[in-house]
C-alpha cells in the first residue's frame, strides 16, 4: 500500500490540500454563485466592513465594477438599474445609468445611479437582483422586461439545480479550490483577453443558437407566461419594500427595407402598462424612439443602444423622474439635503 | 467514448479493477468486450466493419502462413459482421439499419469466404502472396469506400462540369467510421508484417480481434505493430505500483495537454480560420501558432491519455511524439511527430518503392508518393493533398539543397546553425499547418493575403488575445524544459519528487480550470 502511494502523489495531495484551505479561508466570497448561475443571492455584492459595497465581476455575474455606501446618503437621490445587456451599455460610461446621474443633477437633483444591469438577465434572475438590491435604500429601482433571455434564464435555473446533483461532472467543481481558479480564470483571462467576437462566436453557451434549434411555440409561450408572472411578483415585492419602481418594457427595431423599419415590443408595452400604478411606474421604450424621424442611428443592432440612444434613454427617464417628483420623493429628498446640509 | 468525458473515468477505473482480478484469457475476454462497447459508443453499426477487417485479416494472415482455417470457421467469420447487424435491426430500431444493408454485409462475407477458398486452391508459391493482396485490397476498399468515395465522385462530377460536360448529382450521405484509418492500417500492417515472416501469424481469434479493437489506441492510434502489441496481449502480467504510477502520470500529462493547451489555443485558432473573419498580418500568425499548439496538445495529448490508459493494464504502447516542435530538418520532424504513422508509411510505401536507396530522382519520386498519401490519409479532402505535396517538396528541397541539408544536419551544425534550423523548420511547419487548418483552398488564400496586410486597423486586437495564447502555451514549454534531458514530456518520472508533486498538482489546477470548452479530439475525423 506504501508503495502505491509515491512521495510525489502525497506531495501533490499535500498541495491541493492546502490550496483548498487557503481557498476557503481567503477567497470563500469571490468564487460565490458561479455554479448557480445567477441565481445567488449575493454573487458578485461584496459588503466591505468600511460600510461600502462594492459590485465585481464574480460568480457569472459580470457586474461593471463599482462601488456606493451601503446607506444611502442623505439628500441623494438613488437608482439602481437592473437589467440585461440592454440597460448595461456597450460601456460603463456610454450607458444610460452613467448618463442619468449626469442628467439628473442637470436639474439639480444630487443623483446616485448604479448599474446593476448583467447580459443575458431575464426576468427571473433580475428578481434575484432586485431582492438584493432592496437591501441598499434605493430611491428608485429601473427594472428593464425583456422577451429575449427568458431561455436562458430557465436554462440557467436547470444548470444550478443539475450542478446540485450527484453528477460525475460536477465533481471538480465542489472542491473549493478548483471552483476558486476556474472562476478566477473566467472572469481575469477569457473576459479580459478574448475579444467579445470571439467569445459570441465559440463560446459553447449560446442559447439563441439553442433556441433556434428548439422552435416550440407552446413552451415559448409559457416562458412569456412565467415572465410576466416574475415581473408582477418583482413589483409587488418592491411595493412592499416602498420602493418606487420605474418598468422599461423594451423593444426592437426591425429594419424592413434601407429606409423602411418598425418597432415591436411583442406586448411588453400592454405588461408594463398592466403593472403600472402604486408606486410602479412604466416607460416604453418604443416611445421614447417611435417620435424620432430615424431612430436606426441610436441602435447598433435590433434590441441594443449606442451611446447616443442611451443618452436618450437618460433624458427620457430624468423627464418621467420630474414628472412624478413628488410621488417619487424627490420633494422629501431636498428636505433631507437641507436638514443634512444643516 | 472519449477520453475527456466523464464516462470514460467511470469506465476505465472499472475495467481496470474487473482486469486485474480476472485470470489470464479471461482477462483478453474483458478487453475485448471492453474494447466494443467503447467503440459502439459512437456508432454500434460500425463495429460491424471492425469485425470484418479483424476476420479478414486473421484468417489471411494464418493463411499467409500456410495454415488453413477451416471453412465453416472462415464462413462463421464472414458473416459475423451481417449477423451483428441483424442484431441491432432488431434491438436497435433507431440504428437505421435496413435489410439492404445486412443483405450487402452478407454479400461481403460471401464473396470473402469464396475469395479465401479460391486462394487456396491456388500454388503454394503464389498462395501467401493471394492472400496479402487479397487482405489489403479488402481492407482498403472498405477504408476507401467510407472515406473517400464522396471526395473522388465530388472531384470528378467537378472536373467533368470543368470540362463542360453534364453530370448526374450522386446522392451518398457517408457517415465517415470514427477511427477507420487508424485500425485499417493496424491491421494492416500486421498482415505485411506476416508475409515478410517479420511478425508471426496471431493462432488466437480472441488475442487478434482484442489487438485490433484494443480501446486505448483504436481511435486514434499510435498505430501499433502486431509484433509490439500482441505478445504483450498473450502475456499474464502481474499488477506492479509501476503500472498505477506510470499510467496515471500519462493521463495526466494527456488531458493538461488536450484541456489546457490545446482546447484553449482552438479559440483562437477556430477564429482565424473560419470564413468571414476579417484577419491582418498579425491575426494570420496568432491562428497558426494557436493552431500548432492546439494540434500537438491534442493529438500527443489523446496519444499520452491512449499509453496511459493501456499502461494501467501493464500494457506499453509505443512513444508517438518526441519533441516535434524541435525539428533540424524535416525528416527530423517526421520522426518525432505522429512517430507510429510516419513509420507505417516509411516502412509498407517508402521503402518498398525503393526508399533512398535509387537515383536522386527515384527519391524524389519516392518521397513525393509517400507524402501525397500520407496526406491523402488525413482526409478525403484536397487541402490534405496539398498538406501532403507540400511536407513533401519541403522533404525534397532538403534533399537537392546543400546549404540546407548541411544547415539541418544534426551532427555537423554548430549551436547557432542548430537554433537557425530549428527557427526555419519552425517556419515552414506553420506554413504547413496553415494549409492544413485552412477548410478550403479559398480561406488558405485568404489566410495567405493576410500576411501582406499589417495594419492593425484590418482587424480585432490582437495584443490581449496573443497573451490568452502565451498563457496556456507556457506551461506546456515549461513542461517541455523540465523533460528536455529524456526527449519525453511524460518522462516526469526522474525529477525529484517535490518537483514532480508540484507540477501534478499544478497540472491538476490547470486543466480543471479550463473544463468550459470541451471539444472534440482531432484526429477522430481521420
Amino acid at each position: 500500500m506504501k508503495r502505491l502511494f509515491t512521495p510525489a502523489f502525497l506531495f501533490a495531495l499535500l498541495l491541493l490540500g492546502l490550496g483548498e484551505l487557503g481557498a476557503r479561508v481567503f477567497f470563500a466570497q469571490d468564487i460565490s454563485g458561479r455554479f448557480e448561475y445567477g441565481y445567488h443571492p449575493d454573487a458578485g455584492f461584496d459588503i466591505r466592513p468600511d460600510g461600502t459595497v462594492k459590485l465585481f465581476r464574480a460568480g457569472g455575474r459580470r457586474f461593471h465594477p463599482q462601488s456606493f455606501p451601503r446607506h444611502r446618503p442623505p439628500g441623494t437621490f438613488r437608482v439602481f438599474v437592473i437589467g440585461d445587456s440592454v440597460p448595461r451599455g456597450p460601456s460603463f460610461q456610454g450607458a444610460y445609468p452613467w448618463l442619468l446621474a449626469g442628467e439628473l443633477e442637470r436639474h439639480h437633483i444630487q443623483a446616485e445611479s448604479v448599474n446593476m444591469a448583467l447580459p443575458g438577465y431575464g426576468a427571473r434572475r433580475c428578481q434575484v437582483v432586485l431582492r438584493k438590491a432592496l437591501e441598499f435604500e434605493p430611491s428608485l429601482i429601473i427594472l428593464h422586461v425583456n422577451d429575449s433571455n427568458k431561455y436562458e434564464d430557465e436554462r440557467e435555473y436547470r444548470r444550478s439545480q443539475e450542478f446540485k446533483s450527484w453528477h460525475p461532472r460536477n465533481w471538480p467543481m465542489k472542491i473549493f479550490i478548483f471552483r476558486r481558479l476556474y472562476e478566477a480564470k473566467m472572469e481575469k483571462a477569457f473576459w479580459r483577453l478574448v475579444p467579445d467576437q470571439i467569445r459570441v462566436k465559440f463560446a459553447a453557451n449560446d442559447p439563441d443558437a439553442q433556441l433556434a434549434a428548439n422552435p416550440d411555440p407552446e413552451e415559448a409561450k409559457a416562458r412569456i407566461q412565467l415572465a410576466r408572472e416574475t415581473t408582477a411578483e418583482s413589483a409587488a415585492l418592491a411595493r412592499a419594500h416602498h420602493v418606487p419602481l420605474l418598468i422599461i418594457s423594451q423593444c426592437r427595431l426591425m429594419r424592413d427595407g434601407p429606409r423602411s423599419f418598425h418597432f415591436e415590443d411583442h406586448g411588453l408595452d400592454a405588461l408594463g402598462q398592466s403593472l403600472a400604478g402604486d408606486g410602479v411606474y412604466w416607460l416604453s421604450m418604443k416611445d421614447v424612439f417611435s417620435g424620432l424621424p430615424d431612430p436606426r442611428p441610436y441602435f447598433s443592432d435590433t434590441g441594443h443602444l449606442r451611446e447616443s440612444g442611451h443618452l436618450l434613454m437618460a433624458q427620457a427617464i430624468t423627464r418621467k423622474i420630474l414628472e412624478d417628483e413628488q410621488q417619487l420623493g424627490l420633494t422629501a429628498l431636498k428636505g433631507e439635503k437641507k436638514d443634512g446640509g444643516g | 467514448m472519449s477520453f475527456i468525458t466523464w464516462q470514460y473515468l467511470l469506465f476505465l477505473p472499472l475495467v481496470l479493477i474487473l482486469y486485474w482480478q480476472l485470470p489470464g484469457r479471461w482477462r483478453l475476454v474483458l478487453l475485448l468486450i471492453a474494447s466494443y462497447i467503447f467503440y459502439a459508443c459512437w456508432d454500434v453499426r460500425f463495429l460491424a466493419l471492425v469485425m470484418t477487417t479483424t476476420a479478414i485479416d486473421f484468417v489471411c494472415a494464418l493463411s499467409i502462413e500456410g495454415k488453413k482455417t477451416g471453412a465453416l470457421r472462415v464462413l462463421i467469420l464472414a458473416l459475423l459482421p451481417a449477423a451483428w447487424l441483424a442484431v441491432c435491426s432488431l434491438f436497435l430500431p433507431s440504428s437505421g439499419i435496413n435489410l439492404v444493408i445486412i443483405a450487402v454485409a452478407a454479400a461481403l462475407g460471401l464473396a470473402f469466404f469464396a475469395g479465401h477458398e479460391l486462394i487456396w486452391r491456388w500454388g503454394r508459391e503464389n498462395r501467401s502472396r493471394g492472400f496479402l493482396i487479397f487482405s489489403v485490397v479488402f481492407c482498403l476498399s472498405i477504408l476507401g469506400f467510407f472515406k473517400y468515395f464522396g471526395f473522388f465522385v465530388d472531384s470528378a462530377r467537378t472536373m467533368l462540369e470543368f470540362l463542360g460536360l453534364q453530370t448526374n448529382r450522386v446522392l451518398l450521405n457517408i457517415i465517415l467510421p470514427v477511427g477507420i484509418s487508424f485500425y485499417t492500417f493496424q491491421s494492416l500492417g500486421y498482415v505485411i508484417d506476416v508475409y515478410r515472416g517479420q511478425s508471426p501469424a496471431c493462432s488466437s481469434l480472441l488475442t487478434f480481434a482484442t489487438f485490433d479493437a484494443f480501446f486505448p489506441q483504436m481511435v486514434a492510434g499510435p498505430i501499433e505493430r502486431g509484433r509490439h502489441l500482441i505478445p504483450q496481449l498473450e502475456r499474464t502480467t502481474a499488477f506492479t505500483p509501476a503500472h498505477l504510477h506510470d499510467g496515471l502520470r500519462l493521463i495526466l500529462v494527456g488531458f493538461f495537454k488536450k484541456v489546457f493547451v490545446a482546447d484553449n489555443c482552438a479559440i483562437l485558432a477556430n477564429y482565424v480560420f473560419t470564413p468571414q473573419t476579417p484577419l491582418n498580418g498579425y491575426w494570420a500568425v496568432l491562428g497558426v501558432v494557436a493552431f500548432a499548439f492546439q494540434i500537438y496538445g491534442d493529438f500527443s495529448g489523446y496519444t499520452d491519455i491512449a499509453r496511459g490508459s493501456a499502461k494501467l493494464l501493464g500494457i506499453d504502447l509505443v512513444v508517438n511524439f518526441r519533441f516535434p516542435y524541435f525539428p533540424r530538418n524535416p525528416s527530423d520532424f517526421w520522426g518525432r511527430w505522429h512517430i507510429s504513422l510516419s513509420t507505417w508509411f516509411r516502412d509498407y510505401l517508402y521503402i518498398p518503392l525503393g526508399g533512398n536507396r535509387g537515383t536522386k530522382w527515384e527519391t524524389i519520386r519516392n518521397l513525393g508518393v509517400t507524402m501525397l498519401l500520407a496526406g491523402l490519409w488525413h482526409g478525403a479532402n484536397w487541402i490534405f493533398v496539398i498538406w501532403g505535396a507540400y511536407h513533401g517538396a519541403v522533404l525534397i528541397l532538403y534533399r537537392v539543397v546543400p546549404a540546407l541539408r548541411s544547415l539541418g544536419d544534426e551532427k555537423a551544425s554548430s549551436y547557432l546553425k542548430g537554433v537557425l534550423a530549428v527557427a526555419l523548420m519552425w517556419v515552414l511547419t506553420l506554413g504547413g499547418w496553415a494549409i492544413f487548418r485552412s477548410p478550403n483552398l479559398h480561406q488558405l488564400g485568404v489566410w495567405l493575403t493576410a500576411l501582406g496586410h499589417w495594419q492593425t486597423s484590418l482587424a480585432l486586437p490582437w495584443v490581449s488575445p496573443s497573451i490568452w495564447l502565451l498563457v496556456h502555451v507556457a506551461p506546456l514549454i515549461l513542461l517541455q524544459l523540465l523533460t528536455w534531458k529524456y526527449q519525453d514530456e511524460t518522462n516526469l518520472g526522474r525529477l525529484s519528487w517535490p518537483v514532480r508533486g508540484l507540477v501534478y498538482a499544478l497540472m491538476l489546477l490547470l486543466i480543471v480550470s479550463s473544463t468550459e470548452h470541451d471539444t472534440e479530439f482531432i484526429y477522430f475525423q481521420f
